[in-house]
């Protein structure tokens, strides 16, 4: 697997688990290898996911702009 | 004394000139419209008019300058200043501003508002877009005095993390509110797309037509129309409703619903992840199960086949051993009557009759011709033989046997 360690972007991991969960239910016949290998991919990113939602918060920047005019 | 004499031009310019005097911009004229009417598109005039004092004031204006619709019968205040039109000789009053008072025509005011835009198209439902399930930036479009700022906040820190709020400061009421709303959302539109938010949130407490008009002044509402980023709009309680409402892509009862709207909760995205995970075991799980039973049924098939492969051998044996058995006695019979010819024309047979059998050579002498006087000859009998010497051969020609 290559080690992205870059910011997990949320919305592109939640999807590929869905894709990857639907993928499961895509077909009669299973191919078993490549189950197993989808299956230990989405295992990782709930893993990833759940993290990501345990330890980060909102930041709130003001925007210095004056708007009127 | 003489006086001098003014032409009417000049007069009119010095009364002009005059009413310029009045301090236009701090006087508002506050009475009730009558006879409103708009020219080819653009030039707006009706009366002023003072129910007490039945006073009319003839009024003038063009379409853009008339930010907010009005009609017969609304009260409004306005501002402009009064001229005389040399040509016609006229009085007028030039307006720049009018706007309805009280609750009444405020409420009538957004009515009409409301129809125009609705003609438009600015309410269709068609055109709602979708927010990103999980936004990564929200442009925020509030005071941060107004408790709704808190409230949101609050409910999103509830839900969800790891959002960018970018906040954009706007008075949410009072005269500077349309302009700040409408250059926060102009600001938003035009930062880079990689830097845009996934979703703008206009938002405010709570009140009156009076306290809530820039969410319905029609700038306002057109900048929500023309946002290229999906717009939540959330204004008050639950029953209160704005134009910018009805204009946004969602519109959430209060500023926080706009946060429940716009971030799931962590417990509930939590659920959605242990479902999908579940499923995808439970699914793999069915396939090795699946591949179990489908490895028993491959034994049980096997062995069935190979009872059958038993049992076709045995069936192609018996068989076999029947037709054998039928034609073993006729090939038994043959090799008999074989046997019997055969011992019919033994020579030995024909010695024991009392012939006797001439060799010479090993070979068996049917022409006396061949032999030599003198030479060696074997002579057999039915029981032994003997050998002798030629001592006369007679003529040639066949022996008659008698």
């Amino acid at each position: 697997m290559t080690a992205k360690k870059k910011e997990l972007n949320f919305s592109e991991a939640f999807k590929e688990l869905e894709e990857i969960t639907s993928w499961f239910d895509s077909e009669e016949q299973l191919d078993l290898d490549a189950g197993l290998k989808k299956f230990e991919r989405g295992l990782e990113l709930a893993e990833d996911l759940k993290k990501k939602l345990a330890e980060v918060e909102n930041k709130v920047e003001e925007i210095k702009e004056k708007f009127s005019q | 004394m003489a006086l001098q004499a003014l032409s009417v031009g000049e007069f009119l310019e010095l009364v002009n000139h005059t009413l310029k005097q009045i301090p236009s911009n701090e006087v508002i004229i506050e009475g009730e419209v009558s006879d409103y009417r708009v020219a080819q598109g653009k030039w707006v005039s009706f009366d002023l008019k003072d129910e007490e004092a039945e006073a009319v004031l003839k009024c003038f204006m063009t379409t853009w300058q008339l930010k907010a619709p009005i009609e017969d019968g609304m009260r409004v205040q306005l501002k402009g200043y009064p001229k005389i039109y040399e040509r016609f000789g006229t009085f007028k009053m030039n307006v720049t501003e009018v706007s309805a008072v009280g609750e009444g025509a405020l409420r009538q005011s957004y009515e009409l508002l409301k129809k125009k835009l609705q003609s438009e198209g600015l309410f269709d439902q068609t055109r709602k877009r979708a927010l990103p399930r999980f936004p990564e930036r929200i442009g925020l479009v509030t005071s941060r005095d107004a408790a709704a700022y808190g409230d949101f906040l609050q409910i999103l820190n509830n839900r969800w993390g790891g959002v960018r709020v970018m906040h954009a400061h706007v008075h949410v009421q009072g005269r500077e509110a349309v302009a700040d709303i409408v250059g926060a959302f102009r600001y938003f539109n035009d930062l880079p797309e990689s830097e845009r938010p996934d979703a703008l949130v206009l938002t405010r407490g709570g009140g009156g037509l009076e306290d809530l008009h820039a969410f319905n002044d029609e700038a306002v509402a057109r900048a929500v129309y023309a946002s290229q980023i999906p717009v939540v709009c959330a204004v008050g309680h639950e029953r209160d409703e704005s134009l910018a409402d009805f204009v946004a892509d969602v519109r959430a009862s209060t500023p926080s619903n706009a946060a429940e709207r716009i971030v799931p909760s962590r417990q509930d995205v939590l659920y959605e992840i242990g479902t999908l995970t579940d499923h995808m075991e439970s699914r793999l799980h069915d396939t090795l199960q699946e591949h179990g039973f489908l490895v028993e049924r491959m034994t049980n098939v096997i062995g069935f086949i190979l009872e059958r492969q038993k049992e076709r051998l045995a069936r192609v044996q018996d068989g076999i051993l029947t037709r054998v058995e039928g034609w073993l006695p006729r090939l038994r019979e043959h090799l008999e009557g074989s046997e019997r010819f055969l011992r019919q024309i033994d020579p030995k047979r024909v010695l024991a009759r009392g012939y006797s059998l001439v060799l010479s050579g090993g070979s068996v002498v049917r022409d006396a011709t061949v032999l030599e006087v003198g030479g060696e000859i074997t002579v057999q009998f039915a029981a032994g033989s003997a050998d002798a010497r030629v001592s006369r051969i007679h003529g040639k020609g066949q022996q008659k046997l008698v």
